[in-house]
């Protein structure tokens, strides 16, 4: 008798987990309702946004009768292994926000996702590198809608210019004065995380983009004309070394989020960095007079005037496997009118990727308005992070090393030709 | 079939009994199924996958064609995997040997003199356990703010007793971030050897000892010919767990040196350079090139580990 209410008590015990397995997934409602109405999915990293989203998506609804959008959110570090199981199912979104560039890529050659070229209206205006962030490396084809475009620029801190007596340079010994009178003023002139090797390649480019000649120089790696190992750009890493007096002694112990503080609590006037940035600052020191400006012309420059580089941050795509495909295009025409980019700004305090957009933000629409007076790409990331290892990658350690007198720009050149001709072929 | 009936031999029955429940073989299987379906979906069954993804290579999610040992080749001759291999597993080896010597020498000294204490043993056991319950992520990002240059305590202190010399940026110099590294997840592990040695100490007869003392050996020669040998077994432990630890470690040089292991690979281990692999890189073979690193880590984990097992199951042998 007992043995056999133990056996009873181990089945059960057994059926119970063997049914929690088979518990089916929750409908993430992308199959059509009855009638003509229709109910999208739409996949997200932007768990801070989902608010925002809703208020957006009840603007697109309201023009769109028949169509509801569903906004899903999800941690942004988890996304990229979430939307591929859900791209490969049956149970994914409808229109799923996708990676830019190289991170977009194994989505595309899983064939996870749907050309866009020729269906959608107003990616024409669309600066050319940033919709290159949403285009298969292998086909061309453009297979999402740009979000946000994501500016990298020179911050500055008004109020300790002002004290000092010093304005945004705009040439390249203006830049030197300014940060030689702060140097002497006993503050820190530039705040720089150089412990976090990312944010190095991001330096890199802010001091040296016109430098090396920034699309241009863009145009002749791609084609093969040119490497890394050129004398302009080397000359261009070159000023990270001239520019190393200016920054924190011990900057490669300085992690990302203590130049952050340092920049924030006024210790350092300046800081070199992303619009992604500007929210932060923000929002740890709302009372921070900000400014910025872009990095004047160094001596040699290639290009003649300076420029911002510049980088897309996140697309629209359209599932493969969607049920509802008519009507996701239907969202994507719309992602990408201005009433959209508006949104974008007004909304989620992001750079549109769709041009004719106002920034009520001063700060935002002083940095928009450089980028549109000089672009350049962010030419790591946008070209050069399509395979093993990454060009930001091996720059942010080789810049690290640069900083520790290990090597010279020369020789950091070299390594980054080195890494990236590990999978780049120029000319295709 | 021998062997199985060898199980149901009175023998061993009588043996049972004695325990109070009586269980049919079945009734058995009924309870180990629970604990075998999780093994066999959460354990076997991605270990088994990773091995057979290494021989393929991939687009994205996609498999592609069979591809025998070609990841393998790609991790031994080609950037940045050559490079960052053995350089990540140098840094894995450190780590192992700074934790042994560390838990070897100031876990067992602990343990010994705690197990001599009359008063406060407990409190102070817990004392040494507590960073061992703290997620190794947040001890990592704690200490990497006490050794910020900028606002971290630790340089602080240093200028303010006059070891300016030593106030350096610890983390942001190549030289001596991986000791960093060794010392922290030391720091954090101290706890674990002090509570096995003491156990294994507490286990050592004290008649052995009285016995040896009255025959006139020293307290150094009864620790080195009676105490150290009887913790041949614990040590055996401590050092599989410890090589194990020290092979996976991942949360305290990410949270110290990000996933590129900054600065400039100095505290790159292998999970770091899976996790780049597996998770950030733009390559459409990451899942072929990551599986491979996964396998290769698990193989060397698991027969060093089996080696140091015999090992030292014939040092126990040869000292009893």
């Amino acid at each position: 008798m007992r043995r056999r209410i133990l056996t009873t008590a181990a089945l059960l015990a057994g059926g119970a987990l063997a049914l929690s397995a088979c518990a089916p997934s929750a409908d993430p409602g992308s199959t059509s309702d009855a009638g003509d109405d229709v109910t999208l999915t739409v996949w997200s990293w932007r768990t801070e946004d989902v608010d925002a989203y809703n208020r957006i998506f009840d603007v697109f609804e309201k023009d769109h009768p028949g169509i509801t959008v569903e906004f899903e959110a999800f941690q942004n570090t988890e996304y990229n292994q979430i939307l591929t199981t859900g791209l490969a199912g049956s149970d994914g979104p409808d229109v799923p926000m996708v990676r830019a560039y190289g991170q977009l890529q194994p989505n595309i050659e899983a064939g996870q996702l749907e050309p866009i070229d020729g269906k959608v209206d107003g990616l024409d205006g669309i600066a050319e590198s940033v919709i290159a962030g949403a285009k298969g490396k292998a086909d061309g084809k453009t297979y999402a809608v740009p979000l946000a475009t994501q500016t990298l620029q020179m911050f500055y801190n008004k109020k300790i210019f002002a004290d000092q007596g010093l304005s945004a340079p705009t040439t390249w010994d203006e830049f030197i004065a300014v940060n030689e009178k702060l140097l002497s003023a006993g503050i820190t002139p530039m705040a720089l995380g150089a412990k976090d090797d990312w944010i190095l390649p991001i330096f890199a480019d802010i001091i040296g983009s016109a430098r090396y000649g920034g699309s241009e120089f863009e145009q002749k790696v791609l084609s093969g004309e040119t490497d890394f190992t050129d004398a302009d750009y080397v000359a261009s890493l070159q000023l990270i070394t001239d520019l190393q007096k200016y920054l924190t002694p011990d900057v490669v112990g300085v992690g990302y989020t203590d130049s952050q503080i340092q920049f924030t609590s006024g210790q350092a006037a300046q800081f070199p960095g992303g619009s992604f940035e500007i929210a932060t600052f923000r929002n740890q020191a709302p009372d921070l007079e900000l400014g910025s400006y872009q990095v004047p012309l160094p001596a040699g420059a290639v290009l003649d005037a300076p420029v911002t580089p510049a980088y897309a941050d996140g697309n629209f795509a359209i599932n493969a496997k969607s049920k509802n495909k008519d009507a996701a295009l239907e969202l994507l025409n719309w992602l990408a009118t201005p009433e959209f980019g508006q949104l974008v700004a007004d909304e989620l305090n992001q750079f549109s990727a769709i041009p004719g957009v106002t920034y009520a933000d001063e700060v935002m629409q002083e940095a928009w308005n450089n980028y549109q007076k000089g672009q350049a790409p962010y030419l790591l990331l946008v070209d050069f992070r399509y395979g093993e290892p990454l060009g930001t990658a091996v720059l942010g350690a080789e810049v690290q090393k640069m900083f520790l007198g290990d090597v010279d720009a020369a020789g950091a050149a070299a390594a980054l030709q080195t890494g990236v001709s590990q999978w780049f072929t120029p000319g295709q | 079939m021998k062997t199985m009936s060898a199980v149901t031999t009175p023998k061993v029955r009588r043996k049972r009994v004695a325990t109070g429940v009586t269980l049919s073989r079945r009734a058995g299987m009924v309870f180990v199924l629970p604990a075998l379906v999780l093994f066999a979906v959460f354990i076997a069954y991605p270990l088994l996958t990773a091995l057979s993804y290494s021989f393929f290579s991939w687009t994205g999610i996609v498999r592609g064609e069979f591809s025998l040992f070609d990841n393998y080749v790609t991790l031994f001759t080609k950037l940045p995997y050559s490079q960052d291999l053995p350089n990540a597993f140098v840094h894995n080896i450190l780590l192992f040997v700074g934790a042994m010597v560390f838990q070897n020498t100031i876990g067992l000294g602990l343990a010994t003199l705690l197990h001599r204490l009359q008063r406060f043993k407990r409190f102070f056991q817990t004392m040494y356990t507590l960073p061992y319950l703290v997620s190794p992520l947040v001890i990592g990002y704690l200490w990497s703010l006490m050794l910020s240059p900028l606002f971290g305590p630790v340089n602080a202190i240093l200028r303010a007793v006059g070891l300016d010399a030593l106030a350096q940026p610890w983390l942001g110099n190549p030289q001596t971030a991986i000791w960093v590294v060794v010392f922290v997840t030391a720091w954090q592990w101290i706890g674990f050897p002090v509570l096995l040695y003491g156990a294994a100490l507490g286990g050592i007869p004290e008649e052995i000892d009285e016995a040896a003392s009255l025959d006139g050996a020293s307290p150094w020669q009864r620790f080195r010919s009676i105490t150290l040998p009887m913790l041949v077994p614990a040590i055996g432990t401590v050092s599989v767990l410890t090589f194990i630890g020290a092979m996976e470690a991942f949360p305290i040089p990410y949270a110290l040196g990000g996933s590129q292991g900054n600065p400039a690979g100095a505290t790159d281990v292998l999970s770091l350079l899976f996790y780049r692999t597996a998770f950030e890189s733009g390559s459409s073979n990451a899942i072929g090139t990551s599986s491979a690193i996964a396998t290769l880590l698990f193989l060397f984990i698991f027969g060093v580990s089996v080696l140091i097992t015999a090992l030292l199951r014939r040092a126990e042998r040869n000292l009893f």
